[in-house]
């Protein structure tokens, strides 16, 4: 299979993370070894939980504990990875013998810490970027998973990438079945049907997932809300706005929001026409923690419409579409 | 010349008139000095050895197979790497492996010889291992969770173990093995011990230093800091803790009931933007040498306030910084490969 790489270097200076998430038996090792196996010419720093499962010889896989501890500054629901933070600083004392960084996290882990890192801390900031969520599920498994607990949704909710593994071993129509539910979570992650976690790494590597010029530069089907979910189920909202927003209406909104419900909001993006503003102004969080800055200006004859995104529980469709609605500029 | 010219080459004087430097091209991760010889680690596992006597020869040891993270110097240097070996070298530049621990790493070492004979301490995990000078092993010492700095006291008594939520002391020639922990919520990164031990200092995760003085447990706590305090060093009479994490050398008062309730004394301040990274109070003199985000490399003198530069900006962010045990050379080394060695001894 010609599993020809469609990747670019990464900038000068930051390294770009790959976290891999997933449940036990899901098949995330088995993509791991193939990422590692490719003969794609670059090399990885792995970060693995469960030490010795991989089949590939490589001198930068690093063993660590996860280490998640609470910042001390006043949000509730910031936690990060501490054991990364350390390890990424002493790899950039290697810096030049690796290309990328993959974090596997184990089967039980909340994305969100990991994902929380990248945004807090200055020093891991400075020197890589987070790259995308890619999460492994199990085809036949996930229905019980999701039964099972709150971090098979949570992983599904985080992922920008989701491949669906194992397909062989359910039928068309179990498939289809547990795939709608995966888009129930999310709706906006691009979704791999495999087996043996066989795909093209340039599927999951090099995303730019969380690269602000890039947020949701591909337009996710704004379908009708399939609103007959429990409100501790995790879903996606989405709404658009063809008039121009107010700036300061629009931050004094968000802030309120994700200061009350961050907890709820697992990911949130957005990008935003500005009155009298040529250029898009995009913006994502993880929960509580938000980054935003203006990207290129809007194209010739492109539509100036601001779209905005959630992933969470406890979604009111209504109240967040009333609160997004007021930020249209007067 | 122009007049910032001029600045330029008045700020590089002392590391042109005095220094010996190399261009290597990978992470200066450490500097220590060991009898009359001084000692680079690199991102790369090599280390390199001068003698202070005839400093042309640059003897290069590969230690190890990766990064070199940690160094310390005292009788002989101890270094400890990303391929999990903690090595001994000989101011002659002899290698001995002291320990491997596989895939750990080995993110800190010390070493003191304060109490007669010389002990080894290295951070793998949540353990920290003592060596005596022979390589053989002492104790090893478990914490709740990874050890993020590790200390000698003044005294070699006790060493001293940052972690999360707190800090470990244990009495190294106790014969059961229990700490005085000293407990605060939070992400501690760094530690530092009072010359007379009775404080000491971690920094902090949230860009702040927390502190405890053991004789009567009371607390403190220095914030404001703009980025994380990596470097931090008592004055040797214990008056002044100089810290790294600021747009200037920042320098707390331990006398007269500080720091509680004083202002810290800043030295060094200029541009904004750019942050102290590393320093190294002076073995003897109320004065600290400090390197920026941009590689200036300054003295300041704490009483004074005065400043003389070392080395100008350019070379890279300062990443490692330190005194030998006279005071009468300084060596730092810069993120992109800059290592420089300066006598600053009295010209006769």
């Amino acid at each position: 299979m010609a599993d020809t790489p469609q990747t670019a270097p990464a900038p000068a200076g930051q390294v770009p993370v790959t976290v891999l998430t997933g449940y036990l038996g899901a098949g995330k090792t088995t993509l791991l070894n193939r990422i590692l196996s490719e003969n794609h010419g670059r090399k990885y720093a792995v970060v693995v939980n469960e030490f010795g499962e991989l089949g590939i010889d490589n001198d930068l896989v690093l063993d660590t504990d996860e280490e998640v501890f609470e910042m001390n500054n006043g949000c509730i629901c910031c936690t990060v990875r501490g054991d990364l933070i350390r390890i990424v600083g002493g790899l950039m004392k290697r810096r030049g013998t690796f290309d990328g960084i993959i974090i596997e996290t184990t089967g039980l882990a909340n994305p969100a810490p990991v994902a929380q890192t990248f945004f807090v801390d200055e020093d891991v900031r400075a020197k890589t970027r987070l790259d995308a969520i890619v999460t492994v599920v199990d085809a036949k498994h996930l229905p019980q998973r999701l039964e099972d607990s709150h971090e098979a949704a949570d992983q599904i909710a985080f992922a920008d990438v989701i491949v669906l593994n194992k397909t062989d071993l359910v039928t068309p129509e179990e498939l289809e079945e547990v795939e709608s539910r995966i888009r129930a979570i999310n709706r906006f992650a691009k979704i791999h049907r495999t087996t043996r976690a066989s795909l093209p790494i340039g599927e999951v590597l090099d995303q730019g997932a969380f690269d602000l010029n890039r947020i949701l530069a591909e337009r996710p089907d704004f379908l009708a809300d399939d609103s007959h979910e429990h409100n501790d189920d995790v879903r996606s909202v989405s709404f658009e706005l063809e008039q121009p927003i107010d700036p300061e209406k629009f931050n004094a909104w968000i802030s309120g929001l994700l200061a009350m419900q961050g907890q709820d909001l697992l990911r949130t993006k957005g990008i935003l026409a500005y009155k009298n503003d040529d250029r898009r102004f995009a913006f994502q969080a993880v929960h509580m923690i938000a980054d935003g800055d203006f990207i290129g200006p809007w194209r010739e004859g492109e539509p100036r419409v601001s779209r905005l995104v959630f992933i969470g529980r406890n979604l009111n469709r209504p109240l967040l579409r009333r609160g997004f609605e007021a930020c249209v500029a007067s | 010349m122009s007049a910032t010219e001029t600045g330029l080459a008045a700020a590089d004087a002392l590391l042109q008139e005095r220094g010996v430097w190399r261009n290597l091209e990978a992470y200066v991760g450490g500097v220590a000095f060991a009898g009359s010889a001084a000692a680079f680690a690199f991102g790369d596992g090599t280390l390199r050895l001068i003698d202070l006597a005839d400093r042309q020869e640059w003897r290069t040891i590969e230690a190890h197979d990766g990064a070199a993270l940690s160094l310390a110097g005292g009788p002989f240097f101890v270094s400890g790497g990303d391929d999990g070996k903690l090595q001994r070298i000989a101011a002659d530049g002899t290698l001995t492996n002291v320990a491997s621990f596989g895939s750990k790493w080995v993110e800190h070492v010390a070493i003191t010889a304060a109490g007669g004979k010389p002990l080894i301490a290295a951070a793998v995990g949540k353990a920290v291992h003592l060596f005596d000078a022979s390589g053989e092993k002492l104790k090893e010492l478990a914490h709740p969770s990874t050890v993020t700095g590790v200390v000698f006291d003044a005294k070699g008594k006790r060493v001293c173990a940052s972690h999360y939520n707190g800090s470990s002391l244990w009495f190294v020639g106790a014969k059961t093995d229990t700490p005085r922990v000293m407990e605060w919520k939070g992400s501690h990164i760094g530690i530092v011990v009072s010359p007379d031990g009775d404080c000491v200092v971690t920094a902090m995760q949230e860009n702040a230093l927390h502190g405890w003085r053991l004789s009567d447990s009371q607390h403190m706590r220095m914030s404001g800091y703009p980025a994380k305090t990596r470097a931090m060093g008592f004055t040797r009479n214990g008056k002044w803790l100089a810290t790294s994490g600021a747009e200037s050398v920042v320098v707390w008062p331990f006398f007269g009931g500080g720091p509680m309730g004083k202002a810290p004394t800043e030295l060094a301040g200029g541009d904004e933007g750019v942050l102290c990274t590393m320093l190294a109070c002076h073995p003897q003199q109320e004065m600290v040498a400090a390197g920026f985000s941009d590689g200036l490399v300054v003295l300041a003198d704490i009483g004074t306030s005065r400043v003389l530069p070392v080395a100008a900006p350019g070379r890279g962010s300062v990443s490692a910084l330190g005194w030998n045990a006279d005071g009468s050379h300084l060596a730092f080394g810069t993120e992109d490969g800059f290592a420089a060695v300066i006598d600053l001894s009295k010209k006769s």
